[in-house]
């Protein structure tokens, strides 16, 4: 299944809500957690990555991966924290109605 | 960590160059390809397939590439900036606490900045309005002043040679003729006298001035035969016609004729000077012949030729000239042109004073700034723990050097602001006190080039005085101070090198300036004790011109002038009075040249001349100019009688050296009904000064009045209370002579002797002025250099102290120290006077550029300031107390 358009981004801020992790481990998490329904174009993802942290929702710093290579993580900001929670109520409440009108034909 | 990663930013600009940056994107990506292809081969691809499937899944992997590089460059970009902006509030906020912090430092340094940035303003503000700013003419650097030239001088031109050059030169577009004089205006309202300018009908045109209403002269209104037409100021049109356009039309009375009102000129015409009223000349056939070719009495004024340059034109008006000269030597011999730009015309007699006060007021400037900038150095100095606690928390070296610029800039910037309000009131006040002869006074204003003028100075001043201890700050190796104990308190080397070249530079300056107004205060000295020739005390004067309609015949002037004398006789005020045609002092010229009977005729251009002056008996009594040998005039001087001249002692000295003048016989060209100005010499009166106080004095030869009586008639009295009683009597009983009749040139002659002072009393006034600043900067700089060294050396003082050095020792010890960098900045400036007091000459009136006595007395005076500003800090040394000096941490 594609994804919706504008998904990719809140995708990005809830998987980082974990913890900092690199491009490929958040492109593999988001792969396990909606078990390989979602695919990500890895390309989409790393925009999609620049794309917030230009917007300062998320910031990046170059540490040593898990088997010991440079790797850039990146993290959530403040503002990028805020910025998921609202989205977060957003979606419910998007994907709420939408179900309302699916259930009631 | 968290902390450091809060403090850097504050300090050090987030910075990755693109390279970096590219660097960082393929470092991504190939991270991200090399995991994809490690899982592919853990699940059993061979390298090769697991490589291209790995890229195969990515997507566009150049389009990323690019996009990643584009969108990190941009968001470095922005933080880039944002940070800088943080920074600069941030810098500017501190800037304003510690100048908070140190208020006598920020009160002297502002206050300092105000005065040099106001003076400097106000004086560029009449430099700009005078000097600099354009004629309000069309192109008006094309406008040349044309002026006759003999071996002694520039004259005005005869209206032949003006008719000549008009007709055959080839590098103007046109030429035109004016000259000044006075009208009187009777029938609406009192009657009442005004400046009116006689033009050549295209002079409108030729200046490209529009004229707000009703039309310009037309070609043919300077003809003798055509109406009479007028044009009026702007000025004139508001004041005395109630600004009412329907005076267009209108006939006015002017000198009793009829004269039709066709325009009304826009206030910025000027030319040739600031009159009331513009007529047309009219000369005739009789003006333009060649018998009159040696009356020259026009001012011409010409538009290059759009090809032609003013050489061009030099050169083809130096052949036209020539061949006038061939074809008339009796009047032209030794007659060549002279082409002044009008602009340099009209006030270059006052550039050099100017440019000497604006060179002046800029020396204040640089000493403002040297003082700021000593002052600042010292603070550096005292602030370099704190620079070093800077630096130690991560700020760059220009981070550090952006800070101090930029309390600087905070500085300047309010300095440039009172600065500019201290301008708005300087240059009020210098308008109320420039005498009215400096010309273009009225283009005066704090206008836009001014402001921006203002602006530049700042902003150079903030670099010139922020960048020294800049410079000095980032040079310090400021993490040595940190060691523990030590403040920081000892002086490099280094900062007190520069703060005592800042203080020899201002004492340098100082001096120059000192120079420049002593040499001009006692050339005004010297001015003020030059002798007129005549006793101006209790003497005052008016002038009437009569109407050429009512008092047509020079019987009828005669007439008229006795009566008037008579009354004012009759004001019981008045001792004596009488009558004349021109003043001493007044400017006005009237020189002609004659022959003296018996003598062989001499070559043109060497033949005797003299300012003639023509007035009653009585008169040199009343202005007091001492007859030396003969008799003055008497009533036994009459109109049919053998017409008398008396001469003075220059006239004698010059052209009857070793003889005997009284009885001879001389004649003038001038001739008046065909009668030639002529008569016996009958006594020798002492000289006055006729065009200033500074210029030589003039040959003078007197007609008697009754024998050569003119409608212009100037009364003198001389009064025993109040001058202005005097006038006044005078004024009434002129109205009940003759009702239409406006009296004007109404002063006493004592103003006129003050007039005659004005210009240089001004220039000697803000030189005193700008000297005295100078100074008072001058010993602040001096007294915070030496302040500062004696607090810095505290400990060492204490220890000399405490070792048995006197106290007289000590003072002696800080006041040398002081005198050095006086003396090294005296000998410099004398040195540098020296050199450049010429510039002074043209403004020096009996005293010598390089005046030995001002050179000695100016270095003496500052010596001795010096001595004084360092001796207040070196009682304070005397004062320290040994054992507390010495526990300080020093």
């Amino acid at each position: 299944m594609d994804l919706l358009q504008g998904t990719l981004d809140v995708l990005i801020l809830k998987t980082l809500s974990w913890g900092a992790m690199h491009g490929y481990a958040i492109s593999r998490w988001i792969r396990q957690r909606t078990d390989d329904v979602l695919t990500v174009e890895d390309a989409a993802l790393y925009q999609a990555l620049h794309r917030l942290e230009r917007k300062g929702l998320i910031e990046s710093e170059w540490g040593l991966s898990e088997n010991n290579r440079r790797a850039k993580y990146y993290q959530l900001t403040q503002t990028g924290r805020s910025q998921l929670r609202a989205e977060t109520s957003e979606w419910r409440q998007y994907a709420e109605a939408v179900f309302k009108v699916l259930e009631t034909a | 960590m968290k902390r450091i990663r809060d403090i850097r930013p504050a300090f050090r600009l987030p910075w990755v160059s693109a390279s970096r940056v590219r660097r960082e994107v393929d470092d991504e990506l190939r991270f991200h390809l090399d995991m994809k292809v490690q899982e592919l081969i853990d699940a059993g691809a061979s390298p090769a397939e697991a490589e291209n499937r790995a890229r195969a899944e990515f997507g566009d992997l150049e389009y990323t590439r690019r996009y990643l590089n584009d969108t990190d460059r941009a968001r470095m970009h922005h933080e880039r900036r944002a940070a800088l902006g943080d920074e600069l509030r941030q810098d500017i906020r501190f800037a304003f606490r510690q100048l908070r912090r140190s208020p006598a430092f920020t009160i002297i340094a502002l206050v300092t900045l105000a005065l040099g940035i106001g003076a400097n303003t106000a004086i560029f503000s009449v430099v700009r309005g005078v000097l600099l700013s354009e004629l309000p003419y069309a192109e008006p650097n094309r406008l040349i002043r044309v002026y006759s030239k003999v071996e002694r001088g520039m004259t005005s031109v005869s209206p032949a040679d003006f008719n000549d050059w008009r007709r055959q030169s080839t590098s103007f577009s046109a030429l035109a003729a004016s000259d000044e004089s006075t009208v009187n205006l009777t029938g609406n309202g009192t009657a009442e006298r005004f400046a009116q300018a006689r033009v050549s009908a295209n002079m409108f045109q030729l200046l490209g001035v529009r004229v707000v209403l009703g039309r310009a002269f037309a070609p043919g209104e300077d003809a003798p035969d055509a109406p009479r037409v007028v044009i009026l100021s702007d000025g004139l049109w508001r004041s005395r016609f109630g600004g009412d356009p329907g005076v267009i039309g209108k006939s006015i009375r002017l000198d009793d004729s009829p004269t039709e009102v066709i325009g009304v000129a826009p206030p910025e015409m000027r030319y040739p000077s600031s009159v009331d009223l513009w007529l047309t000349t009219r000369f005739t056939p009789k003006d333009l012949s060649d018998a009159n070719r040696g009356a020259r009495w026009i001012d011409v004024i010409a538009r290059l030729a759009p090809a032609a340059t003013r050489e061009q034109a030099q050169s083809e008006m130096n052949a036209i000239a020539r061949q006038i000269e061939l074809q008339d030597p009796k009047h032209n011999a030794g007659y060549s042109t002279r082409l002044v730009p009008l602009r340099d015309d009209m006030v270059g007699s006052v550039r050099p004073a100017l440019i000497v006060l604006l060179a002046a007021v800029g020396f204040v400037m640089l000493i403002a700034c040297a003082n700021v900038a000593s002052l600042m150095l010292g603070r550096t100095a005292a602030r370099e723990s704190e620079l070093a606690v800077r630096t130690a928390l991560g700020a760059g070296r220009g981070r550090l050097v952006r800070q101090l610029l930029t309390e600087s800039c905070c500085l300047a910037l309010a300095g440039g602001m009172m600065g500019l309000g201290l301008a708005y009131a300087g240059t009020r006040l210098l308008l109320s006190l420039a005498p009215s002869d400096i010309p273009r006074l009225y283009n005066v204003a704090l206008d836009a080039p001014v402001l921006l003028f203002t602006v530049a100075m700042t902003a150079v001043a903030a670099l010139f005085f922020g960048s020294i201890p800049a410079l000095q700050a980032s040079a310090a190796q400021a993490v040595l101070h940190l060691r523990a104990g030590d403040r920081g308190s000892r002086t490099r080397p280094g900062s007190a090198r520069a703060r005592n070249a800042l203080v020899v530079t201002e004492i340098t300056l100082a001096l120059m300036l000192l120079v420049g107004a002593g040499l001009l205060i006692r050339s005004f000295s010297r001015l003020r004790e030059v002798d007129p020739g005549f006793a101006p005390a209790r003497v005052s004067t008016f002038t009437v011109t009569l109407s050429p309609v009512k008092y047509e015949t020079v019987e009828q002037q005669r007439a008229f002038s006795k009566t008037l004398l008579d009354a004012i006789h009759r004001i019981p005020d008045v001792d004596s009075a009488a009558v004349t045609f021109g003043l001493p002092l007044s400017g006005t010229s009237f020189q002609l040249s004659y022959d003296v009977e018996g003598r062989p005729a001499p070559p043109p251009n060497a033949e005797p001349r003299a300012q003639v002056r023509i007035v009653s008996p009585g008169y040199f009594a009343t202005v007091g100019i001492p007859l030396v040998r003969g008799r003055a005039f008497s009533d036994a001087d009459r109109p049919g009688g053998p017409r008398a001249l008396v001469v003075s002692q220059e006239t004698v000295r010059r052209y009857f050296p070793g003889e005997d003048p009284i009885g001879k016989h001389i004649a003038f060209g001038w001739r008046r009904d065909g009668d030639r100005l002529s008569g016996a010499i009958v006594g020798v009166v002492g000289d006055v000064r006729q065009h200033g106080l500074s210029a030589a004095v003039t040959p003078h030869v007197y007609a008697a009045w009754d024998q050569w009586p003119l409608d212009e008639i100037t009364v003198v009295m001389r009064s025993r209370g109040d001058p202005a009683v005097a006038l006044r009597d005078a004024r009434a009983a002129v109205t009940s002579l003759d009702r239409d009749l406006p009296v004007y040139d109404a002063f006493t002659l004592e103003s006129m002797v003050d007039r005659a002072l004005g210009q240089p009393r001004f220039y000697v006034l803000l030189l005193t002025i700008f000297a005295a600043l100078a100074v008072v900067l001058a010993v602040v700089g001096i007294y915070g250099v030496i302040a500062y060294t004696v607090q810095q050396r505290t400990r060492e003082i204490g220890i000399r102290i405490a070792l048995g050095a006197s106290r007289e020792r000590v003072v002696g010890m800080v006041v040398r120290r002081g005198l050095m960098l006086a003396l090294a900045g005296i000998m410099l400036g004398s040195a540098a006077a020296y050199a450049v007091s010429r510039v002074l000459q043209s403004l020096l009136y009996g005293v010598g550029a390089r005046d030995p006595i001002t050179f000695i007395a100016v270095a003496a005076l500052l010596g001795v300031v010096a001595v004084l500003a360092s001796w207040v800090p070196a009682r304070r040394a005397a004062r320290v107390d040994p054992l507390a000096a010495m526990r300080a941490e020093g």
